[in-house]
């Protein structure tokens, strides 16, 4: 349903006539949906205040910021909160980060990255909100998960404004907990299947050590891009192994000691969609790479704080990758694709080449936790990707999955997917069964339990967390204006 | 009111006391909170009984006021704010459940102590990040709970390590698992597959252990929790770096914990570390403090399994040009002690009689987290406070703990006072009071709020308070649960 013109009119007293439009033509340059409306608020209080009205007049709304996904039912106001794009602070001192929604990770990284800090910047990738919660390549020394948030600002479902902390307290972002129990135990942002309702408009974010330079010597032309020179301290290196078990045993080595500054449980494939510009050069590289490798590996980068401390970590990384049959791969020690992979894997550049590229779209499994366990699921449903692969159904990849350890292998992340053509009905039906079963095994095998799937089934077997948190959701949202499903991304 | 008789029944005689004598223990403790007497204790020995108990509470509204570490208590949490109470005392759950090198993770029940899980973790060849010098009978679940902070901040990620997972019956008398505990399947199931409890994060997009961690037992009662671990060291080379001025110093440790070449690393000033280490009171303390400069930075290099002694040299030397470009000396003994006892004294708990109570058998302590730039001007604000209370100035000590990876700092102000003495009781509580609200003023962040000073804490943020209290509806409905802290 439209808004009536009384409402339309309030909410354009709020951010201005260019800032809000109901026009028919502009819904489809955001989704395939019929919003209520559009509404661009640029600051914290004009997000209050639309939240205020939209419990007023009883209309749903959702936040967007970089729009990578969400789904969206009719009618809806959509707050497209790219006008709040701006870096607020960064706190060298205290290592941390503030930003508004529409900061792209990117812009976040080249402002940190000249004061000698990096941060975790998701596997969705760099143009996605820098405040996103989640996983990415630089999880071994930039943690992820819910781990990276600090203060938060928040407005609820009711227009109130939180600020978790000691920003509530003292007017600080470096502290999210207290006083007493911990608020951001529900400040999260998209992980299906629901998120904190409401909008979030500030977050601080972690910062971490940067042992790079403060800007790479590019080179090249997009879509191909390397470096003049491998910054000083800096290697990378892609190794395989002859078995899962020889691969791990040499991925928790190298955490438990703290040698690498990167540690991306890449698959072949994955190498090759990085370093190629299309996918007909990607399958003669793959090919290729496919002989050279010896069975699964991982790709890693050491950076060292002065030359001794690089010597070290490089002499660690030999001997580890020694004694578990490891082999480099002769490819990436080529100074060109060493750079190529050293700039898109700390700057997460290529992920649009390792999922959409090849097929158009994929369907994924991604766990988080338990990197061992989780590896032993995945071994199976690589191989129930095999079938897939001999039908022609899905983009050939060797029945591979990926992951990494996470803070040094304490924790890790493990994910495998299918790339397929979205418009072949029979692959897309192969994907969806195939994710399905292999996801349901997790859950009957007590690997773990994708909580993307059925509730009903899930809830109970993970302590009816769903009916715990639809009561939050309830308590915080009484009005029911801000439904789950909302993405941050 | 809970009838004995259903205690008894759900506990068994040996587990429930009414002896006043007993009950006089749990009334009161170190702190300035008001004595309150409770009704009983009982000492439950498994989760059942603990969800019976809560049940029953509910049924009955009796407050229950949980209870892991043994005495001395110091922070009047633990001590019941209204009539009535049955104090759960958790003592008696002192299974280590399980130690796992691999995986780096540790399982406990409330009961144990940090001296038997570090016996324990070493035998598997790991150790716990330890709070500073806990007191023997200060437990690990505890201490986990309140968020103390830890003295190796490079393994602090995240603000709620080292907690792990939790098993906790919430104040509704509902079972609930976090983390990765939470499933699928029973614990017993996970651990078949190869499964151990140790992403905190989950289940769903909550971060459930955030909710009971800093609560004070007002949400419900932990039955177990898991920790991460981290490895013992091949080679260790502990340094100490004294000081006038402890701005150089923190200077210093923001740059050791940001490029994450130190373990432990902390501040103190000298009152706090001629009390660790004096040994004949009061003369070797008075002397010792004397010998030592004002301030003293505490760090520990470390190597693993691969090339240790050549890590630790490397980091060494690039320390030294850390060292030379501030202007200060990395040593490796101060005021007679030794770097090397200081590594062995913190890597274990504090020897009896605890530390913080040598000198004068009673201490208060105010402690808060802040930002670096803010600190100097927080400290001045204390000692000008100190000064205006007639407390003798140099018997203040001082705790500067970096945490979570550097993104802040923990300080703690340690007031030694004679608990025999009613006039240094009066003047220490009202300097206590004095302190915090002129640290709260000047932007110190108390995220742990105690006794009588938290409604002045808690009432600065309205907002997150209203959030909690919709928090507290869902998880203990009818405020069984320690009533009167922290909030609610």
């Amino acid at each position: 349903m439209a808004l009536t013109k009384e409402q339309y009119k309030a909410f354009e007293d709020v951010v201005g006539a260019e800032n809000i439009s109901d026009d028919k033509a502009i819904m489809p340059a955001y989704y395939n949906t019929d919003f209520a409306a559009i509404i661009l608020p640029g600051n914290t209080a004009e997000v209050q205040a639309c939240v205020k009205l939209c419990n007023k007049f009883k209309r749903q709304f959702r936040p967007i910021c970089t729009g990578w996904s969400g789904m969206f039912p009719k009618d809806l106001i959509l707050l497209d909160l790219r006008r709040m794009n701006h870096i607020i602070e960064i706190n060298e001192k205290n290592m941390y980060a503030v930003v508004e929604p529409y900061v792209i990770s990117a812009e976040l990284q080249a402002e940190v990255m000249k004061r000698g800090f990096n941060f975790c910047v998701k596997g969705a990738g760099t143009n996605c909100s820098a405040m996103l919660r989640g996983h990415g390549h630089l999880d071994q020394t930039t943690s992820g998960d819910d781990r990276n948030h600090l203060a938060i600002e928040w407005v609820t479902p009711e227009g109130e404004i939180v600020r978790s902390g000691a920003l509530g307290s003292a007017d600080e972002w470096f502290c999210g907990d207290g006083p007493g129990p911990s608020i951001r135990a529900i400040l999260t942002s998209a992980v299906p299947p629901g998120v904190t309702p409401g909008v979030f408009t500030k977050a601080a974010v972690k910062l971490y050590h940067w042992p790079g330079p403060a800007a790479y010597p590019i080179q090249g032309h997009s879509p191909k891009y390397t470096l003049s020179e491998i910054p000083p301290n800096m290697m990378a290196r892609y190794y395989s192994f002859p078995s899962v078990e020889k691969m791990w045993n040499a991925e928790i080595k190298l955490g438990e000691n703290e040698i690498c500054y990167e540690l991306m449980g890449f698959n072949a494939a994955m190498v090759a969609c990085n370093i190629t510009t299309c996918n007909e050069e990607e399958e003669v590289v793959f090919a290729k790479m496919s002989k050279e490798v010896q069975g699964p590996g991982f790709f890693v980068i050491i950076g060292g704080n002065s030359r001794d401390d690089f010597e070290f970590k490089k002499k660690v990384l030999e001997q580890i990758v020694k004694e578990n049959d490891g082999k480099s791969l002769k490819t990436v020690e080529n100074p060109e694709i060493e750079g190529i992979l050293l700039c898109q894997c700390t700057r997460i550049s290529a992920s649009i080449r390792e999922t959409f590229r090849a097929g158009g779209a994929f369907n994924s499994i991604p766990i988080m936790g338990q990197r061992d366990l989780t590896i032993k699921w995945a071994i199976g449903a690589g191989k129930a990707k095999e079938p897939l692969i001999k039908k022609g159904l899905i983009v050939d990849d060797g029945g591979a999955f990926f992951g990494w350890g996470v803070e040094q292998g304490h924790l890790g992340k493990t994910e495998i997917f299918c790339k397929f053509d979205p418009q072949n009905a029979e692959a897309k039906k192969a994907v969806e069964d195939w994710q399905k079963e292999q996801s349901h095994r997790a859950f009957t095998e007590r690997y773990f339990a994708s909580t993307m799937g059925p509730q009903d089934e899930i809830g109970p077997a993970l302590m009816n967390y769903n009916l715990w948190w639809n009561k939050i959701v309830h308590a915080l949202d009484p009005n029911g204006v801000s439904p789950e499903g909302g993405a941050l991304v | 009111m809970i009838e004995k008789e259903k205690l008894v029944k759900i506990a068994g005689t040996s587990n429930v006391s009414y002896d006043r004598a007993q009950l006089d223990e749990y009334a009161r403790d170190i702190s300035f909170v008001n004595a309150v007497r409770p009704e009983c204790v009982v000492k439950p020995t498994s989760t059942e009984i603990v969800q019976q108990l809560i049940k029953l509470a509910n049924e009955t509204a009796t407050p229950l006021v949980p209870v892991s570490s043994g005495p001395p208590h110091f922070r009047g949490d633990t001590v019941p704010s209204i009539g009535g109470a049955v104090i759960v005392d958790m003592s008696k759950m002192k299974k280590i459940i399980n130690v796992d090198r691999a995986r780096r993770v540790a399982m406990v029940e409330p009961g144990v102590t940090f001296g038997e899980l570090i016996a324990a973790a070493e035998k598997e060849g790991i150790r716990l990040n330890l709070p500073l010098l806990p007191r023997k009978s200060k437990t690990v679940i505890g201490s986990l709970l309140e968020r103390e902070p830890v003295i190796m901040p490079k393994y602090q990620w995240d603000i709620s390590d080292p907690l792990a997972c939790v098993e906790v019956i919430f104040g509704s008398g509902d079972e609930f698992r976090t983390g990765q505990a939470a499933g699928p399947g029973t614990v017993a199931e996970q651990w078949k597959v190869g499964g151990v409890q140790k992403a905190p994060y989950g289940p769903g997009v909550a971060s459930w252990h955030r909710i009971i961690q800093g609560a004070q037992g007002t949400m419900g009662i932990v039955t177990w929790a898991s920790m991460r671990c981290e490895l013992i060291p091949k080679a260790e080379e502990p340094f100490v770096v004294g000081a006038d001025n402890y701005t150089t110093l923190l200077e210093l440790a923001s740059w050791l914990v940001r490029l994450r070449m130190v373990n432990e690393c902390f501040i103190l000033n000298s009152t706090n570390l001629a009390a660790i280490f004096a040994k004949k009171w009061t003369k070797d303390y008075q002397a010792l403090k004397d010998a030592l400069p004002t301030w003293i930075l505490f760090y520990n290099v470390a190597g693993y399994e691969y090339l240790p002694e050549e890590r630790v040299s490397s980091f060494i030397k690039d320390i030294t040009d850390i060292t030379k470009r501030l202007g200060v000396e990395a040593v490796k003994a101060i005021g007679g002690i030794s770097a090397n006892e200081i590594l062995k004294t913190v890597q274990q708990p504090s020897e009896e009689p605890y530390w913080k109570l040598r000198y004068k058998g009673g201490c208060e302590d105010i402690l808060f987290l802040t930002i670096n730039d803010k600190l100097e001007g927080q400290i001045s604000t204390m000692f000008d406070t100190v000064k205006k209370s007639g407390y003798p100035s140099s018997d203040v000590g001082v705790y500067i703990q970096p945490i979570v990876q550097g993104t802040g700092v923990h300080c703690e102000f340690n007031l030694f006072y004679d608990p025999a003495n009613a006039s240094e009781v009066n003047r220490v509580k009202n300097l206590n009071n004095a302190a915090v609200k002129a640290l709260l003023t000047n932007g110190a962040f108390f995220s742990r709020p105690y006794g009588e000073n938290s409604k002045m804490i808690m009432n600065r943020d309205a907002a997150t308070i209203s959030v909690l209290n919709k928090l507290k509806k869902m998880f203990d409905p009818n405020n069984v649960m320690n009533p009167g802290k922290v909030c609610f």
